[in-house]
């Protein structure tokens, strides 16, 4: 690995990833190496019990969406693959890093399926990030009906758009709340299932840090302490046999609760090319985030909204060793889409007619309206810039995207987003990179 | 009668027209200064608290090495100058004890500045026992019309518990507000030299990237490598191509050959072995391009290896740089050389001739009636070491003990007795006919004959 981690971090972190995905892999072929040693040589298999409902070949390959190995009922695995290739018009300027045209975002290749018919696992590793290669690493544990139990290197519940795929995204790149203000994942324990027929859906859990989106600092400072996490969502329709368009009707809530190391620790924010939006600020205490999401999916059209607050408290860190008032960071976004061709709008949209199959594939337009930001002035006092200013200078970024989704069929989906920022300090549009205007188009594939 | 009412009439008048004025007077004796004069001109011992995180204070002292800005807040005087930036500077002083800081006045808050200053430069004085060598060296610069960072002392307090860190010198940044100051424009380009090697204006060829890396430059930063460097390539080659009998002629329009002369006489008079004609070569100058022109002038800094030898002659590395090797070698640029030395001790005194000091210990500046009088750098030394010494004494982290102190201090008393004759001897050695009446005055009249 490489990056700013330091090595003994980046060794304990690749290590307990290898353990982990090691341990994963030994499950799963002590499962499978018997069962393949039961393997008929011809390849059908014969069963053990010939009254098994289940009867016919014990290893069965089967290549429909993607690669698949299914061992009876004892065991599944689906070989996953994506990739998402970007070509990005990003505008230049003062406090900005040049980019290239052409960006490949992901390129990852994973595994998953069930155990036992009561474990179901994932393991994924992304090759185009050499320094945090793993992605969801876990094991989910059916318990009891409506209790499952997760642990593994996984997201923490907190942000719908964050927790919202990468390939099931309506627009290129998710919200900047989503993507810096929620924690993302870590190495945690969770309790999650739905109850009263999936009217309500909760996840609750425990994790070893702050998650991978806050800042490197955070991340390897020995002091990080855990963060617990609670994410409740309630469909009160959902079980409804008449009105379907409310069905998908959601609405829940979101909260985290972790330490803080003593250090500029204060919460990334970033414009939406990447470049650095918000001043690390020192901090120390705990961190709060609280969150509310809406989602509707009405037929071929959905809307969707978030609003999430997060506060890292400063306890000594004035310029004098007095506490400090709490950094503050905001954010919301409203977006909505609309599948022209009509098909129905779910988490990953099938096409009815997929393109070159007597069709032009899935049409869907999109809309999003964002707001990032920082600071914490109150009815007195100056607000400034430096990190240990007692009133931040407030920084905004409001955004607007527009963008036109293909889904050419269910491997192949085109995205075109047209991005407008604007960029505030102190209430005033920063000159020179205030209002500006990006393009992007992106290619995806997913087996 | 009449008279007595006259009296009362003319004490009621008077009490009339002193009543407001005495408020107004201490009005102005309590109103916050302006402008930075007060602070920079040397006239009192400063306080200067630096409102700094404990955690901060550590750190900038654990990662010494770094240039890392941490947030504090700058007072003096009751002024606040709240959200300003504090980094280590220095590049050979830099330790962990007790660091040299920039004060950045504007780094966090644009604009922001303290008294029209943009930053303050906190100086260690770890390579000086007596602390005073920089300071009394930029007010010689500037008596002899040189443009000089101002300089004074002060007692720097850290923390919120105002624990005290030592006595620090306070200097006067060379940046826009400077030039704007002493040359009454901003516009030109200033760079700032980075010592590398023995270098005394060699021709180091056409690579403009030689330049880069001895020049920082402090203004027009965003400048290409041509438009910033080709100059100082062209100054530096007319100093290598210009004969040395015409030095004005082919010179001047770079470098004013007089004024170049007045810097290396001062260092060389005050035995600056870290300067213009250091023994490593040039260092410690910025260089300021007037704007609009090809002229430039070297502006100098970090004065603090001055006053090494009493008895450095003042041809000291002439030969070793180009310029003062051509001043040197051409009768005419020497004679001028010799005779601004004269000038210089002229002006530090004492005058030609005085008697020497019987008992140093007890010496006092002004002398008592029947002593030999202090000379104008006798009596500065004097009069900044009175008002430094307590807190000198008392300086927790400065890495030398009182008694080298109060060494350092006997040797520059002593080197602002002697030197004046010590040079007046060498310059009578090669020529004696530069001595002026003014220098060959007798005992104790040097004012009246100057």
């Amino acid at each position: 690995m490489s990056g700013g981690l330091p090595r003994y971090v980046q060794h304990r972190a690749h290590l307990a990833l290898r353990v982990a995905a090691a341990a994963l892999a030994a499950v799963l072929l002590s499962v499978a190496a018997p069962v393949a040693a039961q393997t008929q040589p011809d390849g059908s298999g014969s069963s053990a019990n010939p009254g098994d409902p289940a009867d016919g070949p014990r290893v069965r390959f089967t290549f429909d969406k993607h690669p698949s190995i299914h061992v009876r009922k004892l065991f599944e695995l689906d070989v996953r693959v994506k990739s998402q290739t970007d070509w990005r018009d990003f505008p230049s300027g003062p406090g900005t890093v040049p980019k290239n045209v052409f960006d490949l975002h992901r390129a990852r290749v994973g595994i998953e399926g069930t155990l036992l018919m009561r474990f179901d696992y994932q393991i994924e590793r992304e090759f185009h990030d050499t320094t945090r290669p793993w992605r969801d690493v876990y094991m989910d544990a059916r318990v009891l009906r409506d209790l499952q139990i997760q642990g593994g290197h996984f997201k923490i519940p907190f942000g719908l758009d964050q927790l919202t795929s990468g390939m099931d995204l309506d627009f290129s790149y998710r919200s900047l709340a989503g993507t810096y203000l929620a924690p993302g994942r870590d190495v945690g324990l969770m309790a999650h299932g739905r109850l009263f027929t999936d009217v309500v859906k909760y996840q609750a859990g425990v994790f070893r840090q702050g998650g991978e989106n806050v800042r490197a600092s955070e991340r390897t400072e020995a002091q990080s302490d855990r963060t617990v996490a609670a994410r409740v969502v309630v469909k009160p329709w959902s079980g409804l046999r008449t009105r379907r368009s409310l069905r998908s009707f959601a609405a829940g809530i979101a909260f985290t609760d972790g330490r803080l190391p003593e250090g500029r620790n204060s919460l990334r924010g970033k414009t939406v090319p990447g470049d650095a939006f918000f001043e690390p600020v020192y901090v120390k205490g705990g961190r709060q985030r609280v969150g509310a999401e809406f989602q509707w999916r009405p037929g071929p059209m959905s809307v969707q909204a978030e609003v999430m607050r997060a506060r890292d408290q400063r306890h000594g860190q004035g310029i004098d060793n007095e506490n400090l008032p709490d950094a503050v960071a905001r954010g919301w976004y409203v977006s909505s889409t609309w599948l022209v061709t009509g098909e129905r709008k779910k988490d990953t949209v099938k096409p009815a007619r997929p393109f070159l199959k007597g069709g032009i594939g899935a049409v869907e337009l999109a809309g999003r309206v964002e707001s990032l930001s920082s600071g914490n002035k109150g009815s007195t006092g100056v607000s400034f810039a430096g990190p240990r200013a007692p009133w931040i200078l407030g920084k905004t970024d409001n955004v607007w995207t527009t963008g036109v989704n293909w889904y050419v069929n269910e491997f192949i989906k085109l995205q075109a987003d047209l991005i407008r920022e604007q960029r505030e300090a102190g209430g005033i549009i920063i000159p020179a990179q205030g209002r500006l205007w990006s393009r992007t188009l992106r290619v995806q594939f997913a087996l | 009668m009449r008279s007595r009412y006259v009296k009362y009439g003319i004490v009621l008048v008077l009490v009339w027209l002193c009543g407001p004025v005495a408020p107004v007077a201490a009005q102005s004796s309590d109103a916050p200064p302006t402008t930075p004069d007060t602070l920079l001109d040397g006239s009192v011992l400063n306080d200067i608290w630096l409102h700094i995180n404990a955690r901060d204070w550590e750190e900038i002292h654990t990662n010494y090495k770094e240039g890392t800005y941490y947030p504090i807040d700058f007072e003096w005087r009751g002024i606040r100058v709240r959200n300003s930036g504090m980094r280590v500077r220095g590049r050979f002083t830099r330790n962990d004890r007790k660091p040299s800081f920039r004060v950045d006045f504007n780094r966090y808050v644009t604009g922001q500045d303290f008294l029209g200053l943009k930053a303050l430069d906190l100086n260690n004085e770890l390579q000086d026992p007596s602390m005073l060598h920089d300071r009394l060296s930029m007010l010689l610069f500037r008596g002899m019309g040189i443009a000089a960072p101002r300089e004074a002392h002060a007692r720097v307090f850290v923390g919120a518990n105002r624990e005290f860190a030592g006595v620090y010198g306070v200097v006067e940044e060379v940046n826009k507000e400077f030039l704007n100051k002493n040359f009454g424009e901003d516009g030109g380009h200033l760079y700032e030299y980075h010592w590398q090697e023995n270098w005394g204006f060699q021709d180091p060829g056409p690579d403009l990237r030689w330049y880069g890396v001895r020049f920082e430059p402090k203004t027009h930063d965003t400048e290409s490598l041509a438009d910033l460097y080709m100059p100082v390539r062209d100054l530096v080659e007319a100093v290598n191509d210009a004969p040395q009998s015409d030095l004005e002629g082919k010179v001047d329009d770079y470098l004013n050959v007089n004024t170049f002369v007045t810097e290396i006489a001062i260092q060389n008079f005050l035995a600056q072995t870290d300067g213009l004609l250091g023994d490593f070569g040039m260092s410690n100058f910025y260089l300021y391009r007037f704007a609009g022109k090809h002229l430039s002038q070297l502006i100098p800094w970090d004065q603090d290896l001055a006053f090494g030898s009493l008895d450095e002659p003042p041809w000291h590395n002439m030969s070793t740089n180009v310029l003062a090797a051509k001043i040197w070698d051409e009768p005419k640029y020497r004679d001028a050389y010799l005779k601004k030395l004269i000038e210089i001790a002229d002006l530090m005194g004492p005058a030609a001739g005085s008697p020497g000091v019987d008992d140093p210990s007890t010496r006092r500046c002004p002398a008592p009636e029947g002593e030999p009088p202090c000379g104008w750098l006798e009596q500065e030394v004097f009069r900044e070491y009175v008002q430094i010494r307590d807190a000198a004494h008392a300086d927790p982290l400065t890495p030398f003990s009182n008694d080298e102190f109060e060494h350092g201090i006997a040797f520059i008393e002593q080197f602002a007795r002697e030197r004046g004759n010590v040079i007046r001897q060498y310059v009578a050695a090669l020529a004696p006919e530069l001595l002026t009446v003014a220098s060959r005055c007798t005992p104790f009249s040097h004012v009246t004959c100057r």
